[in-house]
């Protein structure tokens, strides 16, 4: 164990008789507790640290090296050891004027190259000029993709939906997923062939769940219009990936195609081509303003003091929870609808990124990394699973994200609407802290009714829910997921668990299309003799 | 008479220059060469009218004087409403009685607004005259009307309003009398009927086309039912004309805020599909790519007999083509100055004096404005200076027989059953 590592242990020895409500009535807590970075204030005074604590975990971190680690991410070194590559995410937000060279490609010039491409098909749809095969304008576009290629612009359209220009409220947008068509059956039968666009989004161009959608949704139009496949995809199809190759191969045309590049993850590819749909919600200039506000995260994280950075200190409160307070599990409570599914796409970030147990250097880590992370609208939990926040065995550490400002130039009983979250929010947070102390009211409660309090959280208070803050907002997570992956020691851009599953099921599609001789554990065997019965007597 | 005459619109020219015609000292604030520099221009009998009361000094520039007549005709742009309440308030000094005629589309409602301001026990009245002009042939329309409908809630406002247009009624048509906000609303009902035809018959054809039946052979046959009558049952690539379709989205507003009702919405969501039918049909024969290829226009007006683009289908299938990077060689007889203003500098236009000449090396004809002179062209020399021998016609002009003797593939509207496409 390191110097930093046994003195945080001391520490959480020292602090664990005391109370988080003790913890929190101290002076001046909330003012050397809350960080501010433009439109995002971020709360950590109901975490259980005191002065001591934080000054450790910032020795931690140093002792770690974040100060080179960092420097070595956003130079874009090779930092995902195991593919040997960049993981250049901050790149793809970089204003024009910024210069960076990497591996010989002028990176700067190659992503607004793009962008300005993207900019050209985004114009096209909303001017109505990107025509279907009988020539009708486009009025719905498809985003077909699994994983990064999916959850991040469906995320963001969600996020910043009323931010859509006059010219794309014509515009339907849909998100295609699932392997088994569950969505786009659906789908293809509302939409109309003629004037529905699909961007089919895979970075390797390999992603069996995008490709199974995509021939689904090319049989569609062959069969709605009788033309040949090469015209139909030249116009219903624009292709987002790194492997331009495959997707020529595929059929896609190379007008129709942008691309991305190796050095961007999956999960971090929102900021790339792959937000190609969040860019016909709300415009180019809104897309823009989503790139300014996480390249505003990505300058302070790189300048800022430790002291006052907040992916750092994000990320040390994950630290102290994880590694000194023995919490697993992490709940993302947004108090606001907008953001329903960000507790998905920061399940993906942090879950695929730090769910690991092997180092840099091969060996197996010996401390506990990544916890289980799911959430909920908050105010839609409270009714689910906050019973056990309050009152289960289970320790949890919450993250709450509300802005202060919404409905300004709406309806007074929506702006009412707003007030009841935030209460809500603030109620939570109070209680989940304190316990019963917040009620203050000395009445003696039956023990099924006592709260022990003592939970701590986070509050992400935004001023107001815009495409710059949201930028912010999840440039801030992902880099709080970098800043614990050097912490813990481990490479956060790569994802190797999830490939023997893809193998393995190649493997049984033909098992269950013919009963070959196969030799499978007694608990596949089974369930495959199972399914042929099911079948069989079907027939 | 003094009479002032306000506004830009059409309506406002041809009062001018019909009521300085009989004798009537009109009084105005608008610059001479406005109708020469627009596409008022154009206008059968409208500028030698306006030069002759110049020269007679029946039409006078005065902006004090104007203040001053006894009769406002007010016809201006329907975006103007503010300005004819300014004028109006400055009328309302005046101790002396006072006639203003609307006859601005200010919507319903607006007129009774304009009397508000007045002084009723001074005999200061307001009077709704619909603008029924039609684009073309407003002058003599003018001149001689069918009937009179007039909006007013006063009997002397009434008599001295039939007395100015005396000379063009002679009293011997039929005059309508009801209030100013019927009169009003009446404008928008005609305009209504005439569009729900067009958009009729242009679904008819469609049918016709999946049915394999002629429409001009169903027109025919419903023409003979004299409930139904003959006009405004052309099939073709859409309406425009911009007084016809403000006065559609006024009555589609009206309908879907006083009742929710997307009748009209839907007839103008479907006329702007079918703007771009000719667009459709050439994307559809060239398989998807217009790319480099070079395209015939002719007529770009909204309708034939005048120099107005605006609202009119041309510029939707222009756009369209422009945004395939198509190049295109238009010809019409008086709308060229009006469209090249629409499209500055633009590399993708070529603008043609003669008919043929747009003709020259393209890969397809488009006739989008039923203008007389393309009513019968010669097909072998069309047929000889296209590289594609191609006609696409969004007014079914022509005869789908003569135009396909010369070799030429042809699409029409409705007809697909005598084509061979």
């Amino acid at each position: 164990m390191t110097q930093a590592w046994s003195k945080l242990e001391q520490s959480a020895a020292r602090l664990s008789s005391q109370h988080l409500r003790e913890l929190i009535d101290t002076d001046q807590r909330f003012e050397s507790l809350s960080f501010r970075h433009e439109g995002m204030l971020m709360d950590l005074s109901r975490q259980r640290i005191d002065p001591q604590v934080m000054s450790e975990l910032l020795n931690l971190a140093q002792e770690r090296q974040l100060p080179s680690a960092i420097n070595a991410l956003l130079q874009g070194e090779h930092v995902n050891n195991t593919e040997d590559r960049a993981a250049l995410h901050s790149a793809l937000r970089l204003p024009k004027s910024a210069q960076l060279q990497v591996d010989e490609q002028d990176v700067v010039n190659d992503v607004h190259k793009t962008l300005d491409r993207m900019e050209q098909f985004v114009n096209q749809i909303h001017q109505g000029q990107w025509r279907g095969y009988t020539g009708k304008p486009i009025t719905d576009v498809v985003n077909i993709g699994v994983g990064g290629s999916d959850l991040g612009p469906l995320m963001v359209c969600e996020a910043t939906n009323q931010f859509r220009p006059e010219a794309s409220l014509n515009i339907g947008l849909h998100f295609v997923s699932s392997m088994d068509g569950s969505q786009l059956s659906n789908l293809l039968l509302e939409l109309d062939s003629e004037t529905t666009l699909f961007v089919l989004s895979s970075k390797s161009f390999g992603t069996i769940d995008t490709l199974a959608n995509a021939a689904t949704a090319v049989d569609w139009l062959q069969e709605r219009s009788g033309l040949n496949r090469e015209l139909l995809i030249k116009q219903h199809f624009i292709g987002v990936t790194a492997a331009p190759a495959k997707a020529v191969a595929w059929g896609l045309s190379e007008e129709t195609l942008l691309e991305f590049w190796e050095w961007t993850g999956g999960r971090y590819s929102l900021w790339s081509a792959i937000g190609l749909p969040i860019a016909i919600s709300i415009g180019m200039q809104g897309f823009r303003d989503l790139l300014a506000g996480a390249h505003s995260m990505d300058k302070h994280f790189e300048e800022a003091e430790f002291a006052h950075n907040l992916p750092v200190l994000l990320a040390l409160m994950g630290i102290w929870n994880i590694n000194f307070q023995d919490i697993h599990a992490h709940a993302i409570l947004p108090y606001d609808g907008r953001l329903a599914h960000l507790p998905a796409y920061l399940e993906q970030l942090e879950m695929e990124s730090n769910g690991k147990s092997v180092g840099v250097d091969g060996s197996s880590i010996a401390q506990r990394t990544c916890p289980i992370l799911w959430g909920e609208i908050g105010p839609n939990a409270q009714h689910a699973f906050y019973q056990l926040l309050h009152q289960g065995t289970e320790r949890v550490m919450c993250d709450f994200i509300v802005p202060a400002r919404r409905y300004v130039d709406r309806e007074s009983s929506l702006q009412d609407q707003h007030q009841l979250a935030l209460a809500n929010c603030l109620a939570q947070a109070r209680v989940l802290a304190l316990g019963d102390a917040a009620l203050n009211d000395g009445i003696e409660r039956p023990t099924w009714q006592r709260y022990f309090g003592n939970q701590p959280s986070t509050v992400l208070l935004l001023d107001e829910l815009t495409p710059y803050n949201l930028g912010s907002l999840i440039a801030l997570y992902e880099h709080k997921v970098y800043v614990q992956a050097v912490i813990w020691g481990i490479n956060p851009f790569d994802q190797w668990g999830v490939e023997l599953g893809k193998k393995v099921a190649n493997d049984l599609i033909t098992a269950l299309n013919e009963s070959a001789d196969h030799e499978y554990d007694p608990a596949t065997e089974g369930l495959l003799n199972e399914i042929q019965n099911v079948r069989g007597n079907g027939q | 008479m003094k009479i002032s005459v306000w506004g830009h619109e059409l309506s406002a020219w041809i009062a001018r220059a019909q009521l300085a015609a009989y004798g009537n000292d009109i009084y105005h604030v608008v610059a001479d060469n406005e109708p020469i520099e627009s596409h008022l221009r154009s206008e059968p009998g409208l500028l030698t009218s306006i030069q002759a009361a110049e020269f007679s000094q029946r039409l006078i520039i005065d902006p004090h004087k104007a203040l001053e007549s006894d009769v406002h005709w007010i016809a201006m742009e329907s975006s103007d409403f503010e300005e004819a309440k300014t004028l109006t308030e400055r009328l309302a000094e005046s101790d002396q009685p006072l006639l203003v005629i609307n006859q601005s589309n200010f919507g319903v409602g607006a007129s009774d607004e304009l009397q508000s301001m007045l002084n009723e026990s001074k005999g200061q009245y307001v009077i709704y005259f619909p603008d029924v002009l039609q684009a073309g042939q407003a002058m003599q329309q003018f001149a001689n009307p069918q009937a009179l409908l007039i909006g007013s809630e006063h009997e002397a406002a009434t008599e001295l309003m039939l007395s100015l247009l005396r000379p063009f009624h002679l009293g011997q048509r039929a005059i309508q009398r009801m209030t100013r906000r019927e009169a009003e609303f009446v404008k928008y009902a005609i305009t209504g009927i005439l569009a729900l035809r067009l958009g009729y018959i242009n679904e008819m054809a469609g049918l016709c086309d999946q049915l394999g039946i002629d429409i001009d052979a169903i027109r025919r046959g419903m023409t003979t039912d004299v409930r139904i009558g003959s006009h405004y049952l052309q099939p073709g690539s859409g309406f425009g004309g911009q007084q016809f379709t403000q006065y559609l989205e006024g009555l589609s507003t009206l309908l879907s805020k006083q009742k929710g009702s997307v009748f009209v919405d839907t007839l103008l969501q479907q006329n702007e599909v079918n703007k771009e039918w000719p667009f459709r049909t050439l994307w559809q024969h060239y398989q998807c790519d217009l790319s480099e290829k070079t395209f015939a226009i002719w007529g770009v007006a909204f309708k034939p007999g005048v120099a107005d683009v605006e609202t009119s289908p041309a510029l939707r299938v222009i756009d369209a083509l422009l945004a395939q990077g198509a190049k295109l060689q238009i010809h019409d007889p008086e709308a060229l100055q009006t469209l090249a203003a629409r499209y500055p500098g633009n590399q993708q236009i070529q603008l043609m004096t003669h008919n043929y000449d747009a003709c020259q090396g393209a890969n397809g004809l488009l006739v989008l404005t039923a203008w007389p002179e393309y009513a019968s062209p010669d097909f072998n020399r069309i047929a000889s200076l296209l590289e594609n021998p191609l006609i696409i016609d969004g007014r079914n002009l022509y005869d789908p027989n003569r135009v396909q003797s010369a070799g030429i593939t042809y699409y029409c509207m409705g007809r697909s059953c005598l084509t061979n496409s």
